[in-house]
């Protein structure tokens, strides 16, 4: 082939191509995005997800937000449905879950298939902040609500205006460094050592730490990022216990976090304070840090318990019974409650507004309390108001989750300084 | 990794570019099943196969005739992802897509002059260092230096993404068979066969090598930004997903390296099961994707073409596509039967594991015929 041929070949081929794309996009300005509308034949409520269920991710599905939207399908189709009002009866909700594998692509693409194949009614949130920050513009494009669980973050907050269908349920750095400083302070601590992981949480946390920790005289002696894969911590946990700070903190996952206990139990380092990101109160850290005696002492982010409210001690109660014969479930002690209560207020704005037409949805949540099984909860600028949380800080005493927040939500004073760790 | 016979007609040339052009362009109309607000979901499948064809097929046009096995898809695509976090804001979708091919091409070229004269496992390896290198020196900037970990990309309506790399799709496909035709790729097949021979007869291995590394990962960028635009947030391990070098060379595997279609008959199979499995079998998805690629390799060395094109019988040929066609069949007739007993499986993944195992067994059949008539 001469290259005059290749050459027309080309631009017979862009020509072309180029007609059809022109074609495509007139017709796409000739038509109008359809509203919502009420289907007389509806029989249930579409709820689709897209979930972590394989991959580095799974095990936040399976211990996180997993349990509670299992148990509150479950409870709501046991209870015949949530009754909505325009279609004057009880609707049962059907659940769709795709497992993203982990994948950011697979994530987003199943979304869509959601939206566009499936025709879902509502959306529940991906596993983890990243994947919420792009599940959340894709929910908004099409006007479903999105209420987060296990993601979530300040800078995802600061674009809360653009997606007014998103809703922020935990607690972040800007209500928990506030409440660790206050702790530090009421005990008397006077330098901290912050490892931080070089993700989301670990930077806003640390950044939010810094300015925070220097206004209050805390001395911040080091203030060491790794990566989410690093292979040894035993270098840091070193630095850390040279450092002689009186806290060690770790704003961090468990894959850092609970090798990071077991090298400073190995090294007998056990400065007078530990306090420990994201799976420090899950209850499953006991059995990966040596039983109740293993944790003794360690604080984190979270937290209720079942002294927090005769609502919080039944919803505990039920979430244990209802994932009994889970071999991964375990109680966690930040975040189940908050996720369980997302769902409660899906479900009272459906009973409330008596629609299922999310753009109403949004201002009713907006606008309306609800009580749930943190009691009455409401949202402040999309996020649920901070009096509303049950405690920002816990720690382990006797096995027990104790909330130690210095203020009214605290369950225990809190065990300064920490006890020596048990012989294993 | 040898290259198929590039003879025939004048007329006979044309043929298949006109077939891709006809194919592309009929296409381009499923952008009319929705609108631009709203796409139907078909669209957005195919964005993810024909990002899969581009990767496949740019990673066939080097790695299958020269034989150098090159993991560094990740690492340009990784680079056109963060040319659409960076520059998706201010620059349309195509500008981005040529920004991206270029700067692709430009670190492939410089990557490639220093590595290309590694041989074998050496410049796989390092290929793939560089995936991880790539990963961790951004993560490491972002973190030290912009105190954030994820970028968030400016969305682009999926008609567009689709129809661009469509576009993008039609020049790949009409370079891999052009250079299948040409001298270049002559050379390229003369290196996968014997460097020091292809050296001694006069061709600039090291410039063959550069130059066709850099192109095809100039593709292999535009198309990171243009997925990218779909992906809405990124971050380093997003962006730099060690699985995106593993794709496509599967996926060339499963169809048959150092064919023309084996690549694309490679990604539309593997995206549509990936899709179906995760959807209908989440539990079952790597067992059963794992086992096509292990009963692939095992039985099927060449690919699904590579097979067929040993295959000297024009009537054998005929009837291995026709009894795949049939057991595709009865995978759907299998399918329908179920779906009717209120089973909901997928339904594309029984047509295409029975098309799958009707290939892989009549293709031994015929060749264990093919010994004893020999014998």
């Amino acid at each position: 082939m001469s290259k005059k041929s290749f050459l027309s070949l080309f631009l017979v081929f862009a020509l072309i191509l180029s007609l059809g794309a022109v074609s495509t996009v007139s017709v796409q300005a000739a038509e109008s995005e359809s509203g919502y509308t009420i289907d007389p034949d509806k029989t249930e409520i579409l709820v689709g997800a897209v979930r972590s269920q394989t991959g580095v991710f799974a095990m936040f599905d399976q211990t996180a937000f997993g349990p509670c939207y299992r148990m509150w399908v479950d409870k709501v189709n046991a209870d015949g449905g949530i009754y909505v009002e325009e279609y004057g009866k009880k609707l049962p909700i059907k659940l769709i879950v795709y497992d993203d594998t982990s994948d950011m692509n697979q994530m987003t693409q199943l979304y869509q298939k959601l939206i566009l194949e499936d025709h879902v009614d509502f959306l529940l949130p991906p596993v983890s902040t990243a994947f919420l920050s792009a599940a959340v513009p894709i929910a908004s494009q099409y006007g479903y609500l999105m209420i987060g669980a296990e993601g979530g973050s300040d800078t995802l907050k600061e674009s809360l205006a653009k997606y007014p269908g998103f809703f922020s349920v935990l607690n972040y750095s800007e209500t928990q460094i506030p409440a660790i400083v206050d702790l530090l302070l009421e005990q008397g601590m006077e330098s901290a050592y912050i490892i931080y992981i070089q993700d989301t949480h670990g930077i806003e946390y640390s950044t939010a730490a810094e300015p925070a920790f220097k206004e209050a005289g805390i001395e911040i002696k080091a203030m060491t990022s790794v990566p989410a894969d690093i292979a040894d911590m035993t270098p840091i946990v070193t630095d850390a216990m040279n450092s002689g700070a009186d806290v060690l903190i770790m704003f961090a996952y468990p894959q850092i976090n609970y090798p990071a206990i077991s090298i400073a139990k190995t090294l007998g380092y056990n400065p007078k304070m530990i306090i420990m990101g994201p799976g420090g109160s899950f209850e499953s850290a006991k059995a990966a840090l040596g039983g109740d005696a293993g944790v003794e002492g360690i604080i984190f982010e979270g937290a209720w318990n079942t002294k927090s409210s005769p609502e919080a001690a039944q919803f505990a109660k039920d979430l244990a019974e209802f994932n009994k014969d889970d071999p991964n479930f375990g109680m966690d002690w930040w975040g189940h409650i908050v996720y369980y209560a997302s769902l409660e207020v899906l479900q009272q704005a459906i009973e409330g507004a008596g629609t299922l037409d999310n753009s109403v949805l949004a201002e009713y949540i907006k606008n309306n309390h609800f009580n749930v099984s943190m009691g009455e909860i409401w949202f402040e600028n999309q996020e649920i108001a901070h009096e509303c949380f049950l405690g920002d800080l816990g720690q382990w005493q006797n096995g027990y989750p104790e909330v130690v927040d210095a203020d009214e939500d605290r369950t225990a004073d809190p065990i300064v300084p920490k006890p020596e760790w048990a012989a294993e | 990794m040898n290259r198929s016979n590039g003879g025939g007609s004048r007329i006979g040339q044309y043929i298949i570019p006109i077939i891709i052009i006809a194919v592309l362009f009929g296409l381009s109309f499923l952008t009319r099943t929705g609108t631009s607000m709203r796409p139907s979901y078909i669209v957005v499948l195919f964005v993810s196969i024909l990002n899969y064809i581009v990767l496949a097929v740019s990673w066939n046009i080097f790695s299958g005739p020269s034989g150098y096995i090159a993991l560094s898809t990740a690492a340009f695509f990784g680079l056109g992802i963060y040319v659409s976090a960076l520059f998706g804001e201010s620059l349309p979708l195509p500008v981005l897509m040529i920004l991206a091919g270029a700067i692709s091409f430009v670190i492939a070229a410089i990557i490639g002059v220093i590595t290309l004269r590694l041989r074998g496992v050496y410049f796989t390896i390092f290929t793939f260092g560089l995936v991880l290198l790539l990963q961790y020196l951004i993560l490491w900037y972002e973190v030290k230096f912009n105190n954030l970990r994820g970028r968030t990309v400016a969305s682009v309506p999926y008609n567009t993404v689709f129809l661009s790399l469509l576009v993008l799709v039609g020049i790949v496909l009409l370079a891999a068979y052009f250079v299948r035709k040409s001298r270049f790729g002559m050379a390229l097949s003369g290196i996968g066969e014997c460097e020091d021979a292809a050296a001694h007869v006069g061709v600039n291995t090291t410039m063959v090598k550069v130059i066709a590394f850099a192109a095809t990962s100039f593709a292999i960028g535009a198309a990171g930004a243009a997925k990218a635009t779909t992906m809405i947030y990124i971050d380093p391990p997003i962006a730099f997903n060690v699985m995106m070098s593993f794709m496509p060379v599967l996926m060339v595997i499963f169809g048959g390296a150092g064919t023309f279609l084996g690549p694309i008959i490679g990604a539309i199979a593997f995206t549509i099961l990936q899709e179906q499995l995760t959807t209908k079998w989440p539990k079952w998805y790597m067992i059963i994707f794992g086992t096509v690629m292990i009963i692939s390799i095992v039985f099927l060395p060449k690919g699904l073409v590579g097979t067929i094109g040993e295959m000297k019988s024009m009537q054998k040929k005929i009837a291995l596509l026709g009894i795949t066609a049939g057991f595709m069949l009865i995978g759907f007739g299998f399918t329908q039967i179920l779906e009717a007993a209120g089973v909901s499986i997928g339904g594309l993944v029984f047509p295409l594991l029975f098309g799958i195992a009707g290939f892989v067994i009549f293709a031994n059949v015929f060749k264990r015929h093919k010994g004893k008539e020999a014998a």
